[in-house]
């Protein structure tokens, strides 16, 4: 019991925050991508150079500034390089992603190598990192700085920028354009819109976002680059936007879950419990949340009400015609 | 009259064929211009042209004085231009909604790029009040019917400023109260001044609508010809290029073994109007029983679960003896089904692989085409030759891809595979779905032919023609439920098409 109250407190809010925002700001690049049609799986490889590109370039010029500007450039060259090949040599996106994740590993790893001469990871003494913004009147009462103060940039700009997204995809023309596009490209084409070129802007702007991504992860989440530091949290990105049906709240609220366990599965650590299952939990949690949102949302369904009314109808028919058989007998 | 759109000299080749040879239009402002030809001769080509869809080999396109030749013209170009096309597979987002659909790339935005759906709702209005284009802005498309989403496609071109509209084959799809229903709508609009061109297979249709009329054969010109003076019978040895014979007179079947039966069947739908509801008939060898019914009475849903792709909730069907409620459709077919889909496009056909493929898609077990997961081509291609042939599905060439194929050829490929597999009992739904004149001849001719062989057939159709002419008897399904049930001979039209809009129920 002890433990458990000292799992389950206020500072989990932000435990959550921190741990679900670089998943965040990567699931919005996926959620534009599948929008369009195209599964990215080149955002786990775009946020690695974005991080690599965004933590260097702060840390040689000073400005945090630069960092993100240089990770977004990052990611929009990264991602330009994706669209042609794929959408105008026709590669799967999946050869073409595949490829950019391997090419983002090692050419880190090189880079690292060969500008600093270290391998593993580059930790500087002064990282120039992210602002953090501190709320001077909340800091009196440490409830009250946790819930509200010490946020990161982008994890207080990660829920705005979800909320952008949306207001984008369902609200605007160009919205409208990418999801058809998505949806059903003949129909797009025969509306006169040009699939190719809403694809390739789709593709970029997921580069923009994986870019900033990446910024977040070595210079908000983290204050040094480690090789491999996206550990999977582009794929989980995609998993989020599938989840959200390409809706960026869903898609957001998916994050969520997963920042959730994650940060309980950090403080079940302290308890004594083995490490490799408390690993696990954060997985096993948001496998088991997604599946379970999601039979509910299909028994929840027109189809499946209409086909439990029926069987009640059967069953309602059989009984009386029993009875009557009953009746008839005696 | 001076023409708005001149076609001359078009030509456009495709692998395999020559789809457009020489092929030519003068379409008259006002006026109803119908378009008709075999299956393949070119008529969606020609029209998909005109809406630069594809790029000309060759010719030119004047469209009011403006002229354009092979390159340089484009959907947009043509949608600029006035021109409008409702495909014969519709271009309609699913997952958007009605509005959304119609105002795709024409989007009447606020500051800022924002959709402003008021003024949206507020142009289409007009087009519904002065058409009759009654359609539900707020649904989504998938939830709305065949007929609904024809308008929703009308409505889409009329909206984009479409003086001239190309409808593909817009009635094969339709009930014969949704086709009255069009028909109005396409007399009004032509009475305010549009122009249209209509391309079908119905000579009936063609009589009905049409002011002038274009044939064409094998992707050339034959003529353009006033509706005053021709007749369906000139029209039809026009497009076939000799004379087209009429139904044969149907045999009945004298068996009284009993092949298949429902008794009692409830079946869940998405939709409550196509739940059924305690269904029972049973089909004779060698009989044809038809399934009247307004598209969405629960047809599909009867299928579905016949085939072993919808849960049964209650009742037995059996099929030579044997209770397949909840057996998967591997099983039933095992037994002794065919099945013609309704829709080839989801069903039917894999529209990337090649007619051969498709072809012997049934009999894959077999031995003489290969075994230890290892195919024997030839002995598929030969196999798909003898049908192509049998079936004149053309281009006759057994490796092209079947989404390359023309819609009437593809409905062939379904047909000719499913009655060679020669089972027993066969569900037919919409079994002419787009096919021409005389396809649809050897379509009937050849179930008939199964039918003296003693299979068994329960037709689906929306086509009370096709009903009538088929069937041995007839049920008609409504709601869910059959209202009547009757041996067809000297079937009243009207007490049919009222138990169809279950008039005959009380
Ligand atoms: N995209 C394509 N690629 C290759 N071949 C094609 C393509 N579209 C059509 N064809 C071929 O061109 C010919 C003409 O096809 P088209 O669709 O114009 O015929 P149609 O007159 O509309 O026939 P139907 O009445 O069956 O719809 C057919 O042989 C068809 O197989
Ligand atoms: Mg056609």
């Amino acid at each position: 019991m002890e433990t458990l109250s000292n799992i389950v407190t206020y500072s989990l809010v932000h435990a959550t925050l921190r741990m679900s925002t670089p998943v965040v700001l990567a699931t919005l690049a996926a959620v534009i991508s599948r929008q369009g049609g195209i599964t990215n799986i080149g955002i786990e490889g775009i946020m690695l150079f974005g991080a690599y590109f965004g933590f260097v370039s702060a840390w040689v010029s000073g400005n945090w500034l630069w960092g993100v500007a240089a990770s977004v450039v990052a990611g929009v060259v990264v991602s330009a390089a994706i669209g042609i090949v794929h959408l105008k040599h026709n590669t799967h996106i999946f050869v073409i992603g595949f490829a950019m994740n391997m090419l983002a590993l090692g050419g880190t790893r090189f880079l690292l190598q060969q500008m600093f001469n270290v391998s593993g990871a580059l930790l500087v003494d002064k990282p120039v990192t992210l602002p953090i913004l501190r709320l001077s009147l909340a800091e009196r009462n440490p409830v009250t700085a946790s819930l509200f103060s010490g946020y990161s940039l982008f994890e207080l700009l990660a829920p705005l920028l979800v909320l952008g997204v949306w207001y984008v995809l369902y609200r605007t023309a160009a919205g409208l354009r990418l999801r058809s596009v998505g949806l059903h490209e003949p129909a797009a084409r025969s509306a006169g819109i040009d699939v190719y070129r809403v694809k390739m802007r789709a593709i970029l702007l997921s580069g923009v976002f994986a870019g900033i991504a990446g910024a977040h992860l070595s210079m908000g989440y983290s204050s040094m680059f480690v090789e491999n530091m996206t550990n999977g949290r582009g794929f989980m990105a995609l998993a989020a936007a599938n989840f959200g049906g390409g809706n960026p709240i869903y898609a957001f609220l998916g994050c969520l879950v997963f920042g959730l366990s994650d940060s309980i599965a950090i403080r079940l650590q302290s308890t004594g419990i083995p490490a490799q299952f408390v690993l696990m939990v954060p997985y096993l949690v948001t496998v088991a949340v997604l599946t379970s949102a999601m039979i509910g949302h299909s028994r929840r369904s027109d189809a499946a009400r209409i086909a439990r009314k029926l069987t009640e109808e059967i069953q309602g028919k059989e009984i009386r015609g029993k009875a009557n058989e009953k009746g008839k007998g005696s | 009259m001076d023409p708005v759109v001149q076609m001359r000299n078009i030509h456009k080749q495709f692998p395999h064929v020559k789809a457009v040879d020489g092929g030519r239009i003068d379409i008259q402002a006002g006026e109803i211009h119908a378009l008709i030809g075999e299956n393949g001769a070119g008529k969606s080509t020609l029209m998909r042209l005109l809406y630069g869809m594809y790029p000309l080999d060759s010719g030119t396109i004047s469209v009011g004085g403006n002229v354009f030749s092979a390159p340089g013209y484009s959907t947009k170009e043509a949608i600029r231009m006035g021109i409008g096309m409702v495909h014969q597979e519709f271009m309609l987002v699913n997952e958007l909604t009605v509005l959304e659909n119609v105002i795709l790339g024409f989007e009447p935005t606020l500051r800022g790029g924002r959709l402003d759906f008021s003024r949206a709702e507020e142009n289409i209005g007009r087009y519904i009040e002065d058409y009759g284009l009654d359609v539900p802005l707020g649904r989504t498309v998938k939830t709305i019917s065949v007929g609904t989403a024809q308008r929703v496609e009308i409505i889409k071109t009329l909206y984009r400023g479409a003086e001239l509209l190309i409808l593909d084959e817009p009635t094969a799809v339709l009930t014969p109260q949704e086709t009255e229903q069009l028909f109005s709508i396409l007399r009004t609009m032509r009475d305010g001044g549009k122009t249209i061109v209509f391309i079908s297979h119905k000579l009936g249709e063609i009589m009905e609508i049409g002011d002038r009329i274009t044939v064409m054969r094998a992707g050339k010109y034959v003529t353009t010809l006033n509706k005053k003076d021709t007749n369906p019978a000139e029209l039809a040895s026009l497009m076939v290029g000799r004379e087209v014979p009429g139904d044969k007179p149907r045999v009945r079947a004298a068996s009284t073994e009993t092949v298949f039966s429902v008794e009692h069947l409830y079946v869940a739908s998405d939709r409550e109007l196509s739940t059924l509801r305690d269904v029972s008939f049973s089909i004779r060898r060698g009989e044809v029983l038809g399934i009247a019914g307004v598209d969405g009475n629960g047809q599909s849903e009867l299928i579905e679960a016949l085939t072993g792709l919808r849960k049964i909730q209650g009742g037995t069907a059996r099929l030579f003896g044997r209770n397949i409620v909840g057996e998967k459709p591997r099983a039933i077919r095992a037994a002794g089904l065919g099945h013609i889909p309704e829709d080839r496009n989801v069903r039917g056909l894999n529209k990337d692989f090649t007619a051969a493929e498709n072809l012997f898609a049934a009999r894959i077990d077999e031995p003489r085409f290969g075994g230890w997961g290892i195919l024997r081509k030839g002995a598929i291609l030969g196999y798909a030759k003898n049908l192509i042939e049998t079936f004149d599905i053309r281009p006759a060439a057994p490796e092209v891809r079947v989404a390359a194929l023309s819609g009437g050829n593809a409905q062939k490929i379904v047909v000719a595979r499913e009655i060679d597999a020669e089972k027993g009992f066969l569900i037919a739904c919409q079994p002419t779905r787009g096919v021409d004149v005389g396809a649809i001849q050897a379509i009937r001719d050849t179930l008939n032919q199964a039918k003296a062989r003693g299979v068994s057939i329960l037709l689906v159709s929306t086509d009370l023609d096709e009903i009538l002419t088929m069937s041995d008897r007839i049920v008609t399904l409504y709601k869910g439920r059959i209202t009547s049930e009757l041996v067809n001979e000297n079937v009243n039209i009207e007490s049919l098409g009222l138990a169809m809009m279950g008039g005959a129920q009380s």
